[in-house]
Order: C-alpha cells, then structure tokens, then sequence
C-alpha cells in the first residue's frame, strides 16, 4: 500500500479549545474518529472501534494519527516567542485533494489574481527568483528570499510594501509561512496551513497564525484570514485533475513554481500519495 | 434514433449568451469546455483546463482579444498558444504551452462547437431563430416522449397550441441534456412566452419519464 507512509505521519483533527465531553465526530484519511475531552480531562481521539489514536497537543490544535508515528511533531521555535499573538482561525472545509491545498498556500504568483488588491495588485505580478532546498537533516521543503509586492501585506500594514516570505513544508499536509511583521522590522509573522485530509478529495483546513500585532482585536484577524481562504477556495474546487498530479506532463510549472516543484519531488520522494495523482494509478 | 446526439458539431448556447468580453462553461462528450467572445467579437472555444495548474478556464475573464486565466492570469489567444504569463512579464511564453483550442461556429443564432473541423456545416433551420435554451434533467428518450416531437433535419419538431417550435438536444453528461428551443422569425410575443412556458412543461415531465424509467 502506497499509502502507509502517510498513515504515520500527524494531522490536525480540531481545536483544543473546541473540545467537549461528548466529542466532535470527524474523518482521517476516510476512517471515522472521534475528538474528546476524555475521562481525566485530557484531549483524547478515537477510532470507529473506540481505540485509543496517538495524540499531541500543539499549536492550539489536536493532532493525530492512525499510524505509528516515527517521529514527533514539526515545532516552530518562532511561535514560541512572548508577545505573538496565537489565533486559531477555526476550520474551512475545501472539496480538493489536502496536497492541492497546500500547494496552493506555496503560490505567491495567484496573489494578484485571487487576492486582488489584498495580497498582490497588478501590474506587480512578477515572481523574482528565489531560493529552494529540500533540506536534508530536517526533512523539510524550504522556500527562502521570496519577495513580492502587496498592496496590503496584513492586517497591520498600511499601503503596499515588498514583503519577504519564507515557506516550509514540515509534514506532508502542513505549511509555515514565515512573512516580514509590519510593526516589527527584524521579526516574522508565522503564518501556519494544517490540512486535515478527510478523503482524497476533500479536507478540513484548519489556518493558525502567531502574529505581532497589537492593533488588531482577534475576530478582526480571523476575519481576515478567512476571507483569504475563501478566496483561494474557489480556485482549488475547480482544479482538475482534483488530485495533485506527481508525475511531469501533466501540468506546465516555470521557475515562479519551483516551490510547487520541490514539494511534488519531496511527496513523491517518501511515497506521500494520498490525493496524488499518479500516471500509474 | 438519436439525431442531435451523434451531429459532427455540437449547439452549447445561443450566441446571446455569449457577449463581447464573456466567457461561460459548456460541455461536448470529450470533456467540459469554455466558450468565449473577445472584445472585438470574435467567438472561441477551448478545453475547460488551464494547462498550468489545471484551474477552469471558464471561471476566467476575456482581456481584449485573450483569455486570461483566473488563477495565475496566463492568457491565450483563440488559437490556443498562450501569449502572456503574468509571474515573467518579459519571457516569451514557448510555443508548447497550448489551451486545447476548440472548434467553434455560429449559425441561427446558435453556437456549435467541434473538437475537430467537421466537414459539414452546423445545421440551419432557415426562417427560425432561438427562444431560449435550458438544461433537463433526463435522457433524449425521455425528452422525446414527453414532447412527442417528430424528427427533422437532425432535430425534433413539435406544434403547441399552432406554434412551430424546433428542438435541438444535445447531451451534458449522461444524465442531462441541453435544450435549444428556436422559433418561426414571424412568431408573436405572445406565442413566445406561451411556447417558453410550454418548454418549462416539457422539462417536468421528461424528467418524471426519465426517474420512472429508472425506479420501475
Ligand atoms: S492555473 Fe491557469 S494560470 Fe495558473
Ligand atoms: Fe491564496
């Protein structure tokens, strides 16, 4: 089975500040679990023979697996730091493959399109070249010294700036976006995509932030970020192939998309093919 | 016997649907498509996929004489090679990149699209012109059954209440078809609105046909 080696790898399945007794009924990977509060208090998810799943609890969400996982949870250092502030932004469902939405969230050259006025504006479209690694040690996909202009880079920032960004893939289905803090030249915002993978082609989006900014009450924040994730929701609903092709051929990337490029290479790599498509299948 | 099933070309939309500057979605049987007009009028269509990423054409917009993708603004030209992408502004885009380009023609008011150049020309009910078109949940049988249309010139014929009324059918995707309605030119206002009412009959009952067939 191709897919085992996403079976061990950890997901988001809920806020931890969502939890109840009666617990939250959800899907992994198509298996139906449940997330709870369990006998003790403590956060507890279970699968449909109400057996026990690992759990972790990280970055404001619970994370799980129905596998045995080798190795523990990716951290952000960064997100530690007093004084951010950490906004759970809740969940989005999206009809696309999890891979698909991840990918998207590595794309900076759709800014101007999709998020019009927002995250980028015509006539600035043009991607500059920028770094990409698969870092060996850590097992990551980095993107460094991405640069583009917004016209309104967040919440906090007035009028438009070249914002630098750094992209990291960490696990198969999750992405931190570091991106320079308006009010804090020097620092970054941690901007995060957990994908919770429901099936191949549909997954819950669970966005969560760690942000310098004291202008901004949190409802304004995850207003914001919302309304960013609807916008790329029309796009990834109406992609085909719904699932992530991995084999060349089938779409066109140019060096604005070596992000993309380095992603597929690294799923293919560790065999991570739930909601690829593959010229075998 | 299906007629306007197996035509070489296939009607999508009536030519008002599809003004200067728009794009919309349809479907031949190889697959959805989009359709679209350029500023200066003229008509396109291409397969429903951006050879980039793979996002629906049809959810773009038309930039004068191109197509410009929704996602990351590629655009094309109505022979299908892409002749601007956004993220290179100075790269010449290579002649590879291609938006399966369809063919596409109007007549009667009427847009037929072909996956290929037929031989023939897409048929032309002389002295007619289109009412309306609308989307029905059943198969051609059942269309005809419950229209008790007759067959002519690879479409159906129907008189309601001393109206003429020409029918062309094609299929969306196994379990709808698409339905052109046309008129004689001379037709009253009134006549129009009866026969348009007459369409929205027509539509329940093949789709009645269509689930009964299908439960019993
Ligand atoms: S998917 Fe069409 S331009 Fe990128
Ligand atoms: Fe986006």
């Amino acid at each position: 089975m191709t897919d085992t080696a996403m079976k061990d790898a950890w997901y988001p399945v809920g806020l931890c500040s969502d939890l109840s007794a009666d617990g939250r009924k959800t899907r992994l990977m198509g298996e139906p679990i449940t997330v709870k509060t369990g006998p003790v208090g403590a956060p507890e998810v279970l699968n449909a023979d109400n057996e026990p799943l690992p759990v972790i609890i990280r970055f404001g969400h619970v994370w799980t697996s129905l596998g045995a996982p080798q190795t523990d949870l990716f951290t952000i250092p960064e997100a530690d730091q007093p004084s951010r502030k950490l906004v759970d932004v809740g969940v989005v469902r999206v009809k696309c493959s999890p891979l698909r939405a991840v990918e998207n969230f590595l794309d900076i050259a759709h800014f101007p399109f999709v998020h019009t006025d927002i995250l980028g504006a015509e006539p600035h479209t043009e991607v500059e070249d920028y770094k990409v690694e698969i870092r060996d040690e850590e097992d990551e996909v980095w993107a460094t010294k991405v640069k583009f202009f917004q016209p309104q880079a967040a919440k906090s920032a007035e009028g438009g700036i070249t914002t630098e960004y750094m992209y990291r893939v960490p696990a198969p289905t999750c992405s931190v976006l570091y991106k320079t803090c308006p009010p804090r030249p020097g620092e970054w915002d941690v901007i995060c995509l957990f994908v919770q993978p429901l099936t191949e082609d549909l997954c819950d989006v669970w966005p969560w932030m760690a942000l310098y900014d004291e202008d901004n009450t949190m409802t304004e924040l995850i207003h914001f970020q919302q309304m960013i994730f609807l916008q790329d929701r029309s796009i990834l609903e109406n992609q085909i192939p719904t699932r992530l092709p991995l084999d060349p051929g089938m779409e066109m990337p140019t060096r604005a998309d070596m992000t993309s490029v380095a992603y597929r290479r690294w799923l293919k790599r560790h065999n991570y093919t739930y909601g690829a498509q593959l010229v075998a299948k | 016997m299906t007629h306007t099933l197996s035509l070489p070309w296939t009607p999508v939309a009536l030519s008002s649907d599809v003004p200067p500057g728009t794009v919309i979605p349809a479907k031949l049987s190889s697959g959805p498509i989009a359709v679209w007009r350029t500023q200066s009028g003229h008509l396109s269509a291409n397969g429903d996929r951006c050879p980039h990423r793979g996002m629906r054409l049809s959810h773009g917009f038309v930039r004068g004489e191109t197509l410009s993708c929704i996602y990351h603004g590629w655009r094309f030209a109505d022979d299908g090679s892409c002749t601007h992408i956004p993220a290179h502004p100075n790269l010449t885009p290579p002649s590879a990149i291609k938006c399966n380009p369809r063919q596409a023609k109007e007549s009667g008011g009427v847009i037929w699209v072909a996956d290929e150049l037929p031989d023939e020309e897409p048929v032309f009910f002389e002295g007619y012109k289109p009412l309306r078109s609308l989307v029905v949940a059943a198969d051609e049988t059942s269309v005809r059954e419950a229209t008790q249309a007759t067959d002519v010139d690879s479409g159906l014929a129907v008189n309601h209440a001393g109206t003429d009324i020409r029918l062309l059918v094609s299929d969306l995707d196994g379990e709808q078809v698409f339905v052109i309605l046309l008129l004689a030119e001379n037709t009253s206002p009134e006549a129009c609105v009866s026969a348009s009412r007459w369409a929205e009959v027509m539509r329940q009952k093949a789709e009645r046909i269509c689930n009964h067939g299908e439960t019993t």
